[in-house]
C-alpha cells in the first residue's frame, strides 16, 4: 500500500532529488512541553500497552504513544460482543478492560521503558480518588512524558459524568494537576455533550495543558432479525472515518472558541486516516493528529501520514508544521 | 521474517460449492506457518481510502471524473480474519490457501478477486496446533467454514494417522473436492472414506456429514464423531492415543469439546471471534477461560479470565473454554 502522495517527492532521497536545495522540513511540534518528532501519536485503546505493534510499525517513528487506558483496579471489561464495524467505522464497548495500576507498574512500565517514542499514558478512574492515586504514580516515572485524562469514556457506568459535567471536571482537572507537576497533562474531551466548549474551557481552567479532541461519540447498531441491539452493552462509541466531519468541526470550534487565546494545543482525533485528514485537522487548529481505529485496519498509518505531510509541506513551500496550525481561511462576515 | 503487512498477488479464487470460495494468494517472503494460525486480509482496497480523487482530464471544462472507490458504495471497513487451509512455498513465495464463506460485504468484496489483482495480507497471526505424539491418532473435526484450518492441519500431519470429520448443512456447502472415484459414503456410515481429494492425498480418510442427509452420514459431524469413538475406540488405552482437533461452529465444537471431556480426550478447539484488529490491541475477540491458578493474574480471585483469541489463540484446550 503507498500513500497517494501529492507529488513525487521523496524526503531525504536526495540522488533523486538534485534540488536539494528544497529547505529541509520540520514535522517536529512542542505540546506544552511535550516534545514529539513529528505529530502523529496513537489513541488510547487501539494500540495496547507498548509494542504490541512492534512487528507491523516503526515506533520509533511515532509522535508519540498514547497507552491503553490505566485504572486504580483491574477491569474485566465488559461481556462481547464488543465490537461491531458500521458504514464507515466501528463501534467498541470494551468497558476500559485493563491491567490496573499495581500490573501497569509491574508489567507495563518495564517494557514502556524500552519504548522508542515518548509516552503518554491515558487514565481514567471512578473517583476523584482513582484519578489521583494513578496520576500521582506516573509523576513520577521517567519513562512517562505526559498522562492523558480519559474523562469520556462512554461504555462504562458514571465513565461519563466527568466528561460531561464543566464543574465535575473543573475540579478532576485540578485535582489531578495538584499531583503531576512534572509531566504535561491532557484532558481527552467527550463530543457527547451539547457545546463541547464548556468542558473545553473547564478543563483549561482546572489546568490542562493539552486538549485531545474528541473521543467516541455514543451510538448503537440493531440487528433487525432478533431485534436486539448488536452491542451486548446496547450502545457503544462511535470511531472510524464516519465521524471524521463532525470531529472537525468540534476542534475548529474548540480552537476559535478557547484554546487559540489560552495557548493550550490540541491533539485532533476522529477518523484520521490519510495525510490529508492531518492536514485538515491541522488546518481546523489541531497543532498534532492522533489516529485510532485506522492502525486496526493498517498499524503503519502513522508513519505513513508524517511522511505524507512531509512531502505536503515541501510541496508547499512550507518549512514548518506550526505554518499550518489553525491556517484555516474562513470567508468573512457578510 | 517478521510478520507485518503484505502484498499478495491472487493467482487463483476457486469456486468450491454454493457458498465457499478457494482463494490462492501468493506472498512474497512471508514468514513461517503452522496450522491455526490465520491472516487478516484486507476485503477492499487500502489505497485512497475515504479520499476519491477529481481528475481533470484534458480541458478543465470537462466534467470531472473520480478516481477511487465509490462514494457510494459500502466496503469492509475493517479486516477479516481468515484461517490458513494450506501453504505451499515455491522459489522463496508462498502461495496461501484461504478458504472463505461468502457472508457479507467483505467476502462478496474477495469472491470477485480475480488472478493478478492484489489482496493486502497481514500476519502471520496467532497461535497454532500441537502435534499429536508419534503414536498418536488425530482427529480432525470441521464444520463448515471450520473446515479449512483442518485442511492445512492434514497436510502437517502427512504419514502420522488421522481421520478428518467433515460437517455441513448439505452437499451443496461442502467446501471440497470430493471424487467420484471412491465409493459414495453411506447416510449411517462412521467410517472414514478416501474420497475428500484434499484429505486423501495426505493419506487420510473422511468421514462427511450432512445435517440434510445429501450427502454421506446423516446428521451432525458431532454424532458421527460420537459413534466412530465408540465403535472403533473403546477403552482408556485405545482413547489415550486420541487428540482432537476441531473447528467450526460454536456450538459444534462445546458438543465436541464435551465428547472429549466425557472419554478424558484431549481436544484442541480453533475458535472463531468477531475482531478488530487480529494483533491484541482492540480486545474484541475475548473468549472465558478457565485460569490454572485462580489466584493469579490476571483478575486474582476469580476462576476465569479473558483471553484473545488473535494472540492468546486461536487455539485452546477444550477443557480450558468457559465459553
Amino acid at each position: 500500500m503507498i500513500i497517494r502522495s501529492v507529488s513525487h517527492v521523496q524526503i531525504n532521497d536526495k540522488a533523486n532529488h538534485p534540488t536539494a536545495s528544497r529547505p529541509a522540513v520540520d514535522l517536529s511540534v512542542d505540546l506544552a512541553g511535550l516534545k514529539l518528532s513529528n505529530p502523529t501519536l496513537t489513541c488510547s485503546g487501539t494500540c495496547g500497552y507498548a509494542f504490541e505493534y512492534g512487528d507491523y510499525l516503526d515506533l520509533s517513528r511515532l509522535g508519540a504513544f498514547v497507552t491503553k487506558s490505566v485504572t486504580r483496579e483491574e477491569r474485566p471489561g465488559n461481556e462481547p460482543t464488543r465490537v461491531v464495524e458500521v458504514r464507515a467505522g466501528m463501534l467498541n464497548a470494551i468497558g476500559l478492560a485493563n491491567v490496573g495500576l499495581d500490573r501497569f507498574l509491574d508489567e507495563k512500565v518495564p517494557l514502556l521503558q524500552n519504548m522508542p517514542c515518548p509516552i503518554v499514558v491515558n487514565v481514567a478512574g471512578h473517583s476523584t480518588g482513582d484519578y489521583v492515586e494513578t496520576c500521582a504514580a506516573m509523576n513520577g516515572l521517567d519513562c512517562v512524558a505526559g498522562v492523558e485524562l480519559n474523562v469520556s469514556c462512554p461504555n462504562v457506568k458514571d465513565g461519563l459524568t466527568f466528561g460531561t459535567d464543566p464543574a465535575r471536571l473543573r475540579e478532576l482537572t485540578r485535582a489531578v494537576k495538584q499531583v503531576l507537576p512534572a509531566k504535561p497533562l491532557i484532558v481527552k474531551l467527550s463530543p457527547n455533550v451539547e457545546d463541547i466548549t464548556l468542558t473545553a474551557r473547564a478543563a483549561i481552567e482546572g489546568g490542562a495543558q493539552i486538549l485531545s479532541l474528541v473521543n467516541t461519540f455514543t451510538a448503537m447498531s440493531i440487528d433487525i432479525y432478533k431485534r436486539r441491539p448488536r452491542l451486548t452493552n446496547v450502545t457503544g462509541g462511535l470511531s472510524g472515518p464516519a465521524i471524521k466531519p463532525i470531529a472537525l468541526h468540534l476542534v475548529s470550534r474548540v480552537y476559535r472558541a478557547i484554546a487559540k487565546a489560552a495557548g493550550v494545543p490540541i491533539i485532533g482525533m476522529g477518523g484520521v486516516q490519510t495525510w490529508q485528514d492531518a492536514v485538515e485537522f491541522l488546518l481546523a487548529g489541531a497543532s498534532a493528529v492522533a489516529i485510532g481505529t485506522a492502525l486496526f485496519v493498517d498499524p503503519a498509518t502513522p508513519q505513513k501520514i508524517s511522511e505524507g505531510l512531509a512531502s505536503y509541506l515541501a510541496e508547499s513551500k512550507m518549512t514548518s508544521l506550526s505554518e499550518l496550525v489553525g491556517a484555516l481561511e474562513l470567508p468573512s462576515p457578510t | 521474517m517478521p510478520r507485518g503487512q503484505f502484498d499478495a498477488e491472487v493467482l487463483a479464487n476457486e469456486r468450491l460449492c454454493d457458498e465457499h470460495f478457494r482463494l490462492t494468494l501468493a506472498v512474497e517472503d512471508f514468514p513461517p506457518t503452522w496450522p491455526g494460525q490465520f491472516v487478516q486480509l484486507a476485503c477492499r482496497s487500502l489505497e485512497g481510502a475515504d479520499d476519491p480523487q477529481v481528475l481533470h482530464e484534458g480541458s478543465p471544462h470537462a466534467p470531472p471524473r473520480f478516481a477511487g472507490e465509490d462514494l457510494t458504495a459500502t466496503q469492509a471497513f475493517l479486516r477479516r480474519p481468515f484461517s490458513l487451509a494450506g501453504r505451499r512455498d515455491h522459489r522463496g513465495r508462498a502461495e496461501l490457501s484461504i478458504i472463505h464463506r461468502v457472508v457479507g460485504v467483505g467476502t462478496d468484496w474477495l469472491a470477485r478477486r480475480m488472478p493478478g489483482q492484489r489482496v493486502n495480507v497481514l500476519g502471520p497471526l496467532g497461535n497454532t496446533f500441537a502435534m499429536p505424539p508419534d503414536d498418536g491418532i488425530a482427529m480432525l473435526v470441521g464444520g463448515g467454514v471450520g473446515i479449512p484450518p483442518m485442511l492445512y492441519l492434514a497436510e502437517a500431519l502427512a504419514g502420522k494417522k488421522a481421520i478428518a470429520f467433515c460437517g455441513a448443512l448439505s452437499r451443496r456447502l461442502i467446501p471440497l473436492n470430493i471424487t467420484d472415484a471412491a465409493p459414495p459414503p453411506k447416510p449411517d456410515s462412521v467410517s472414514g472414506l478416501y474420497n475428500v481429494t484434499e484429505f486423501s492425498k495426505h493419506g487420510i480418510p473422511g468421514v462427511l456429514c450432512t445435517d440434510d442427509g445429501s450427502w454421506g452420514y446423516r446428521g451432525y459431524v458431532t454424532d458421527a464423531l460420537g459413534a466412530h469413538l465408540d465403535q472403533y475406540y473403546v477403552g482408556q488405552e485405545a482413547l489415550r492415543r486420541l487428540t482432537i482437533y476441531t473447528c467450526g461452529s460454536e456450538i459444534m465444537m462445546k458438543k465436541v469439546a464435551a465428547i472429549a471431556a466425557a472419554r478424558g480426550v484431549e481436544c484442541q478447539v480453533a475458535v472463531e471471534r468477531a475482531m478488530a484488529c487480529g494483533m491484541g490491541t482492540c480486545q474484541s475477540c475475548c473468549i472465558r477461560v478457565r485460569k490454572s491458578d485462580p489466584a493469579a493474574p490476571p483478575l486474582a480471585g476469580r476462576e476465569w479470565a479473558w483471553r484473545l483469541a488473535c494472540t492468546d489463540g486461536p487455539v485452546f484446550r477444550g477443557a480450558d473454554l468457559l465459553w
